[in-house]
């Protein structure tokens, strides 16, 4: 990261009207609204952090074209200032409802203004899942973590556990190697599923155990975590180990509590679309992560938006 | 001091100014001893300056009357005031870098504009009611993305009403203050000592948890 972020200081003004409002500035987001321009459509992206999104938390991004190895931020900030280049206006804060009646629809903000559009894109990706187990509302905020770059520096040499053996956990487990003394990373499988190149680059660390086939069972502490009880998924047993923190990357849930009686979804949530992103709400898309498909990634979340506004030109901007 | 900003920041930090109105002035106080970011804040505020005429700053010691004047006990603080001169209740305690640098350069947009709450109407009406002093402390990392939303709200929250301080807490430089509050998650928000949540709330929940701080 950069010494000076400029963030949600480089916001535009806010008209009243767009012709496509894209809720979610990532890599599907960006692209909708750079696809959007070069239709001659008006758009406008909310975002309600980070350009970029979920991706400033991958350290390298190695299957975006074109790029080796770039890092998530880096490649974040490409992106939004390709969509700057091409006077793709930004706008930051959460979006809490979306109006769907009629031809003329609207997005409104917790800030309370609302945008009015002909179009909406939901943009709007996922969050990282949580536990639920006992103790993790408790202890939220107390030693458990859910954001290595936000937290990671209140656990220096500490012990720490990271719960998950996928890509985004060994790759947040590479991040808080650099400062924490000794990770155990919790998997509830027999192996990781990471890919085997970034295992490699983790153990060259020499600071991280693993724990195969156990799932968190409860956390206990008093004012901070001092512990998480691990059950093996195939005994039963209970064992308990000493910690001082601990980072859950188990996966992500679809963005979509805002929209829940809105739009279409499946039973976890994400969004129903058909081939060219359009759900069963005339004119409002589904794009990227938040969208009911196979392959979520970067290069996949870029292509919905392309897709998305090609349909959305032809079928609502062709007078 | 090396000169911080980058060329291509400081491209993006003049179009930033450019939406300036009247003029701000920042009061930076600062500490001789124990303050290991003093000097960088101080030369932040110094190439601000020069990108922007718009910007002045003074710069004051944490034992002077200035210091007293505004209740500042920690340094570095920074303090923004309005083209009228007046405090809005927008404190930073710390270094405004990294995510935070974005928080900084709004608030100054929005100063020198008189620090007119961008808040909803509805949230400044309810915000509006409060007749008691509220301290709303976010304590951030510069490393974290989620946070300049919470410190934006509180900041906004503090520019409606006269009884509200807001400040943003970089949790690193002033640890034994994290401490205190078992601060190990970031955005961690403490109103009165008596209401704490973990997280960028949106705008209508983060007033909710200040009114029943009241």
């Amino acid at each position: 990261m950069s010494f000076f972020e400029l963030g949600s200081a480089k916001k535009s003004d806010l008209k009243e009207y767009y012709d496509v409002a894209i809720i979610g500035g990532g890599p599907g987001g960006i692209t909708a609204g750079i696809y959007a321009v070069q239709a001659g459509l008006k758009p406008i992206i909310v975002e309600k952090a980070l350009d970029g999104g979920q991706i400033n938390n991958t350290q390298s991004v190695e299957n975006w074209t074109g790029f080796t190895s770039i890092s998530g931020m880096e490649l974040s900030e490409k992106m939004a200032d390709h969509a700057r280049a091409f006077d793709v206006p930004f706008t930051y804060a959460e979006v809490v409802d979306i109006e769907t009646n009629g031809l003329e629809k609207a997005v409104v903000l917790d800030n309370g203004k609302r945008i009015k559009s002909r179009v909406i894109i939901v943009a709007t990706g996922s969050n990282p899942r949580k536990l639920s187990v006992k103790g993790e509302e408790e202890f939220k905020g107390r030693g458990i973590s859910y954001c290595a770059t936000c937290d990671g520096h209140f656990f220096s040499d500490k012990h720490i556990a990271v719960i998950g053996g996928g890509n985004s956990a060994l790759d947040e487990s590479l991040y808080l190697s650099k400062m924490v003394s000794k990770i155990t990373v919790i998997q509830n499988l027999p192996k990781l599923t990471a890919d085997k190149l970034l295992q490699t680059k983790l153990n060259e660390t020499g600071k991280v155990e693993y724990i195969y086939s156990s799932v968190v069972d409860s956390v206990e502490g008093d004012s901070q975590v001092r512990k998480v009880n691990i059950r093996n998924v195939d005994s039963g047993e209970i064992t308990s180990l000493g910690v001082d923190g601990i980072f859950v990357f188990i996966g992500l849930i679809p963005n979509t509590s805002f929209l829940k009686g809105k739009l279409e979804m499946n039973e976890f949530g994400y969004i129903r679309a058909d081939d060219f992103m359009e759900t069963r709400t005339k004119g409002v898309y589904a794009i990227g992560d938040v969208r009911e498909k196979e392959v979520r990634q970067i290069v996949t979340a870029a292509a919905d938006g392309a897709i998305a506004i090609y349909h959305a030109a032809r079928n609502y901007f062709n007078d | 001091m090396a000169k911080l900003l980058p060329d291509n920041i400081t491209k993006q930090v003049k179009e930033i100014f450019s939406n300036m109105e009247g003029s701000v002035k920042a009061l930076l106080f600062k500490s001789e001893k124990n303050c290991d970011y003093c000097s960088t804040a101080e030369q932040m505020l110094k190439e601000l300056s020069e990108l922007e005429t718009k910007i002045s700053y003074e710069v004051h010691e944490l034992d002077s009357e200035m210091a007293g004047k505004y209740s500042v006990e920690l340094a570095p603080s920074t303090i923004l005031l309005t083209p009228d001169g007046d405090d809005k209740g927008v404190r930073f305690l710390g270094i405004p870098a990294g995510h935070e640098f974005g928080s900084l350069l709004q608030n100054i947009v929005s100063f020198s504009k008189g620090a007119i709450s961008e808040l909803s109407a509805e949230s400044i009406k309810r915000i509006e009611t409060i007749d008691s002093p509220v301290d709303i402390k976010v304590f951030v990392t510069t490393t974290c993305p989620y946070c300049p939303k919470a410190v934006l709200t509180a900041h906004n929250i503090a520019m409606v009403n006269k009884n509200v301080t807001a400040y943003m807490v970089e949790a690193n430089e002033f640890q034994e203050l994290s401490k205190k509050y078992g601060v190990s998650s970031v955005p961690q928000i403490v109103i009165n000592d008596k209401v704490t949540f973990v997280g960028a709330y949106p705008e209508g929940q983060f007033v909710d948890q200040v009114m029943k701080a009241v």
